[in-house]
């Protein structure tokens, strides 16, 4: 049980970073020169006594101090407050966009990992040859093309140009939207949804497939020059069994760690790539929050977004440790 | 490769004293990067785009023609070695102004120029300016944001993770317990939040929120750099000597630990770039008229891209290139300064 024991260390851990965050989105929402009360007004006329009335409701004549405990109460209890704009919880608005963001981040790094890795093991193995020069290459472009570009490119091709993919929207399979609701059975709205995830998960993957491929290809090399497969080599193993077993399963290891601490990058890309496509996710609401200068809304999603950065590095780590039998637990720290 | 080769002799037929001079320092850097096709290309494209920065921040005829409205001016027009408008309207003063060839009122926005003709190289965007222009002066924008914020970044980092590194203890806890906190929010949200919340969009407090939210990052590095830097025993000895902490510190535990830096700052200025015009996409980063790649992607996006796809096309090219320079360039540095790396 040493593991569940390591989850619950990094648990407890992750709580003064939440903290942390909740102060640092408190305070850039309210020491803004934005004015809550005019906005909430915007277009009506104001008077004294509404101010003074809406003041009271949102609890905004107190100090700072009292507000931010008001409002740390209410997130224990999971109540992020009312949004401005929207005049419903927020709590509410962020549990109906966060499925899309998931399936898109997700699907992304799945993406990712699985064109990734077989292309670092093939450059590595065949290094200094033509297909890695071109695999590298590939992932110089990679990582230095920004993702809304790749969908843009994407969508001119394949959605302006061929009209094979959709380029807008994503159907999620458990909430189709009303006009996949005729489709028969489920294989075809898994089909529809597959078809409107395939542009926005190849944008948003290829930075991390770009970034995985070129740790996956210094990890083999490094790999393959280790000493265990020297002695593989030396009792006469064959050379396939080496790369499959031997140097690939230790060349992984960096990998969850980069898949771990890159997640920022993607949770960041995916309020772009959410733009892009348009797509009705945690980024979409995020935008809107901050287009309509709803600063309770904006709270609420950046704590969760940051809620989903830290939980995700938190399980990169234990399932590192999973992964890795020499890893301490932390203990030591 | 042939060249690499021959530069390579070059090097070590001047003295057996290069050789044994460690194998760090400025003059083993400069020939490993000669020597690395990766890293000199990279130069070569980075010292293009500075070049081409530079440049266009120079020729202020030209930069006012993009900046302000005027738009009647083609770039063959406008470059030097073509002449220059006999003319230079003031800024505002083109406001009013429509280009003759491109009446909005009368014509329906489709077609856009499409380019090609010596005038407009690119074509033109939905005002009649320029494209090729703009795209060239969007590289101004690009590149000093990324060398500014990430020069902001790096010197907070800098001070923070030296401090925290070379005190430890309470300090370094408390620094890094913040440093951590702003690195569990994903930059680009940190980043939108604090322009818009604190300084209302525009390009200044996107440089400087994208400069402070990259601190973590470079706090980190240069604190574990710190940290096996401070165990030396020249800092020792200059403990025992009695010079003052802050001494210690500036003069020989940051030189000490600045060459990672330098490539992970060379690599930053690529994200940071990618970041930017990620923000200015959104409509957070650079406001309009100013050029800028991401601004202009975003204007293609919305309203152009079943009429004109080539709009949605350059700028994005240009990204790319630039971005690439910056990161080839830090790959073949991290190849230089890495005396372990034998290829």
């Amino acid at each position: 049980m040493k593991l569940l024991k390591y989850a619950t260390y990094r648990l407890l851990q992750s709580i003064p970073v939440l903290i942390g965050i909740s102060i640092i989105t408190f305070l850039l929402a309210n020491l803004g020169p934005g004015d809550p009360v005019s906005l909430m007004l915007q277009g009506q006329e104001q008077n004294e006594a509404l101010v003074r009335a809406i003041e009271q409701r949102y609890g905004l004549n107190k100090p700072l101090h009292e507000r931010y405990l008001t409002y740390m109460g209410g997130l224990l209890e999971g109540d992020l407050g009312q949004s401005i704009h929207y005049r419903r919880p927020v709590t509410d608005l962020i549990l109906e966009r966060v499925g899309p963001t998931l399936l898109l981040v997700l699907s992304a790094y799945a993406f990712a990992l699985v064109t990734a890795i077989p292309l670092g093991v093939i450059a590595a193995n065949k290094r200094n040859e033509p297909s890695d020069h071109a695999s590298r290459v590939a992932a110089l472009i990679g990582v230095s093309t920004p993702s809304f570009w790749i969908g843009i490119v994407l969508i001119l091709i394949f959605a302006v140009k061929l009209e094979w993919l959709p380029s807008s929207g994503l159907i999620y399979p458990w909430r189709p939207p009303s006009t996949y609701r005729s489709i028969d059975g489920h294989l075809e709205l898994y089909y529809q949804s597959l078809r409107h995830l395939l542009l926005p998960m190849i944008a948003l993957g290829t930075l991390q497939m770009a970034t995985i491929m070129r740790v996956e290809r210094t990890q083999m090399i490094e790999s393959l020059q280790g000493e265990y497969v020297k002695l593989a080599r030396a009792y006469g193993v064959p050379e396939r069994t080496i790369l499959r077993k031997h140097a690939f399963q230790v060349a992984q290891l960096p990998i969850v760690t980069i898949v771990g601490a890159n997640l920022s990058t993607a949770i960041g890309g995916a309020v772009i790539v959410e733009t892009v496509f348009n797509i009705n996710g945690m980024g979409q609401l995020f935008v809107d929050s901050i287009q309509q200068n709803d600063y309770q809304l904006m709270m609420g999603v950046t704590m969760m977004l940051g809620v989903l950065f830290v939980l995700g590095v938190i399980v990169t780590d234990i399932s590192y440790a999973y992964i890795d039998p020499r890893v301490t637990y932390g203990e030591s720290e | 490769m042939a060249v690499g080769e021959s530069q390579l002799d070059g090097e070590t037929e001047s003295g057996a004293e290069d050789e044994v001079e460690a194998r760090v320092g400025w003059r083993y850097t400069v020939a490993r990067i000669k020597q690395d096709t990766t890293a000199r290309l990279g130069l070569y494209v980075v010292s293009f785009t500075l070049f081409v920065a530079m440049y266009t921040l120079i020729d202020s005829n030209l930069s006012r023609l993009t900046f302000g409205q005027v738009s009647n001016y083609t770039f063959a027009q406008v470059l030097p070695f073509f002449d220059h408008p006999t003319h230079i309207p003031d800024p505002g003063e083109g406001t009013q102004h429509m280009p003759p060839y491109f009446p909005l009122a009368e014509q329906s926005w489709n077609p856009l120029p499409a380019g090609g003709t010596l005038e407009h190289p690119l074509g033109t965007d939905h005002t009649g300016r320029d494209y090729f222009t703009r795209v060239v002066y969007g590289t101004q924008v690009s590149v000093f944001v990324g060398l500014i914020s990430t020069f902001i970044g790096l010197s907070g980092g800098t001070v923070i993770g030296a401090v925290a590194g070379y005190y430890g203890g309470k300090v370094d806890d408390i620094l890094m317990r913040i440093v951590e906190t702003v690195y569990a929010i994903p930059p680009l949200i940190l980043i939108i939040v604090f322009t818009v919340f604190i300084g209302g969009a525009s390009i200044w407090y996107a440089v400087l929120g994208v400069g402070i939210a990259f601190i973590p990052i470079f706090a980190r590095i240069i604190r574990s750099q710190v940290l096996s830097v401070r165990e030396m025993d020249y800092i020792e000895a200059a403990r025992a000597a009695g010079v003052r902490d802050r001494n210690i510190i500036m003069r020989h535990v940051v030189p000490n630990s600045f060459a990672p830096m330098l490539v992970y700052a060379t690599l930053q200025i690529g994200v940071t770039i990618l970041i930017v015009a990620g923000l200015s996409f959104l409509g957070y980063g650079a406001q309009p008229p100013t050029p800028d790649w991401g601004q202009m992607l975003n204007i293609a996006h919305r309203n152009y891209m079943h009429s004109n796809i080539w709009l949605s096309i350059w700028p994005g090219i240009a990204i790319m290139i630039t971005i690439m320079g910056f990161n080839l360039f830090g790959d073949g540095l991290q190849d230089a300064l890495d005396p372990q790396i034998d290829d």
